[in-house]
């Protein structure tokens, strides 16, 4: 079997997600529990007619599989942990069509729950032991090294980088969701301090507490379901650990061109059959990256092309029209995979695409080693 | 140095040797003896073909800065006092590139593709670690 013929034949029935943002009151593993209570009663399932279940673990010890499986209260056949930090929901979904496809489960449960605003997360540790006596703390780093090489080879500025984190707040204002409303100007965006500089404080993820939840199944099963399903048309993945044996892995291109073939072969699309972009984005270069490695633009060029207009609601290509991690919440790319099945249902008020069917969610995790995307439809 | 408060190296099996040549003032790789392959971080096997087979090999201590970035947060309390520091990716010559810092000058003259040769800073007694400084001029 190949993966083309599974194109199509698994979807995405129920989202959940909870208040997001500072929510003190409750630990990880509440907001876990509470987000897959929002899929279940999203999608019209009972809680006993899921037997899968895959939880991703969050800060503090939180979102143990074993745990969450015991407070939920579930047998499920098959599951697990997956570990891949920013890709890992968009892992579990590629795993759990597999398993769906196999027959192994029928109706499969995604968790994610964290409390790392409240219990003051600060992400201040080296990625990898050896570089911590080197200073190079926080997952930005390379990151910020990708941007500065950006700059140096193709002369993009940091007034074109701006765009992103501008693009994203003037979109987080049409969401209620959100948690970062107040506008921003590229005045406010060049005042604000460095953090690793060449990136500024707006470049940086909005660390929040909260819960995400997605239920999936067989296309034909989804047809009794309660909304519309929004199938899986490409999946793709590719790991890259050799990184220091790949000069050019800290631009992601090894890894993100590997998933572009992968996903769009599946789907059978090209980059510029998608109506809506959602990039997991940590900090603000990871746009630069997916827009030049998945081919919506030539290499070098993404600083000019995102300008204008384009990435905008209304414009070629919407992009993190939810606000993305830069202005709508941060929970390792499940916000955007949440927001993008929302779009395909048309559930969006103020930020609703118009007539938006086809649309591509990537993902980063880790220093770079974790790259996949989705391609969903309505 | 008794008050150095900065994270030091996670010493183990593999990466023994590597800091022991550190101290030494020499700067070292692992190379596979079946084919060659010259890489770090230090590990049980040759990354490139597996073979567990590996020794040690002087690296020239030459490069070219790959990026960089300027860290203006304070994460650790060690580095208080080093704000805005530099932290960047060298290429090495042999090809393979690793995590340090440019030292004996300001931010503001490194850039991409600058040549860089090892130095070695004496941290603690025990532990040196190689860093990085400029050699030539800037070319633009």
């Amino acid at each position: 079997m190949g993966l083309q013929e599974l194109c199509d034949t698994v979807c995405i029935v129920g989202v959940g997600d909870t208040k997001q943002g500072a929510v003190p009151d409750k630990t990880g593993d509440e907001l876990a529990i509470e987000a897959a209570r929002a899929a279940l009663e999203d999608c019209g399932l009972k809680k006993d007619d899921i037997d899968g279940l895959f939880v991703q673990p969050s800060y503090g010890r939180q979102g143990d599989y074993l745990k969450v499986g015991l407070m939920l209260g579930l047998n499920p056949r098959v599951g697990g942990a997956v570990e891949a930090s920013g890709a890992t929901g968009c892992y579990m979904i590629q795993h759990a069509a597999l398993l769906l496809n196999a027959g192994m489960a029928q109706y499969i449960l995604l968790v994610y729950g964290t409390n790392q605003k409240t219990n003051r997360n600060r992400f201040g540790g080296a990625l990898l032991e050896e570089h911590a006596p080197y200073g190079a703390f926080n997952p930005s780093g390379p990151f910020a090294f990708a941007f500065r090489r950006h700059m140096h080879l193709y002369g993009t500025t940091e007034e074109q980088l701006a765009t992103i984190a501008i693009n994203q707040r003037a979109h987080a204002r049409l969401n209620p969701k959100a948690v970062q409303q107040t506008p921003i100007t590229l005045n406010d965006y060049m005042s604000a301090r460095y953090i690793v500089e060449p990136l500024r404080l707006f470049d940086y993820c909005y660390i929040t507490d909260g819960g995400h939840a997605f239920i999936l199944t067989t296309a034909d099963r989804a047809a009794d379901l309660k909304k519309p399903p929004v199938y899986i048309r490409g999946m793709g993945r590719q790991e890259a650990f050799r990184a220091y044996e790949t000069p050019d892995l800290v631009m992601q291109s090894f890894q993100q061109e590997a998933v572009a073939k992968m996903v769009f072969d599946m789907a059978g699309c090209t980059p510029q059959d998608m109506q809506a972009l959602y990039v997991q984005d940590a900090y603000s270069p990871a746009v630069i990256a997916a827009l030049e490695n998945y081919g919506f633009c030539p290499r070098g060029e993404s600083g000019r092309w995102i300008q204008d207009g384009r990435i905008a609601l209304g414009g070629e290509l919407p992009l993190n029209v939810n606000g993305g991690q830069l202005s709508e919440t941060y929970m390792v790319g499940w916000q955007n995979t949440c927001d993008a099945v929302r779009q395909l249902r048309g559930e969006c008020g103020a930020r609703q695409i118009k007539g938006v069917e086809r649309l591509m969610c990537t993902y980063t995790g880790g220093l770079r080693e974790h790259a996949g995307a989705l391609i969903l439809r309505s | 140095m008794p008050d150095y408060n900065k994270p030091l190296p996670v010493i183990e099996k593999w990466n023994e040797p590597y800091w022991q040549a550190a101290k030494r003032h020499e700067f070292v790789a692992q190379q596979c003896t079946a084919c060659d392959y010259i890489h770090l971080p230090p590990g049980p096997a040759c990354t490139n073909c597996l073979s567990p087979d590996q020794d040690w090999v002087q690296l020239s201590g030459k490069g070219t800065i790959y990026a960089y970035g300027i860290y203006h947060q304070q994460w650790h309390l060690g580095f208080a006092d080093d704000i805005p520091y530099n932290v960047a990716l060298i290429d090495l010559d042999e090809g393979l590139q690793i995590m340090s810092q440019v030292v004996e000058c300001e931010n503001d003259a490194l850039g991409c593709g600058r040549r860089v040769e090892v130095t070695f800073d004496d941290v603690t007694p025990e532990i040196t670690l190689p860093k990085f400084r400029l050699v030539g001029t800037k070319q633009s």
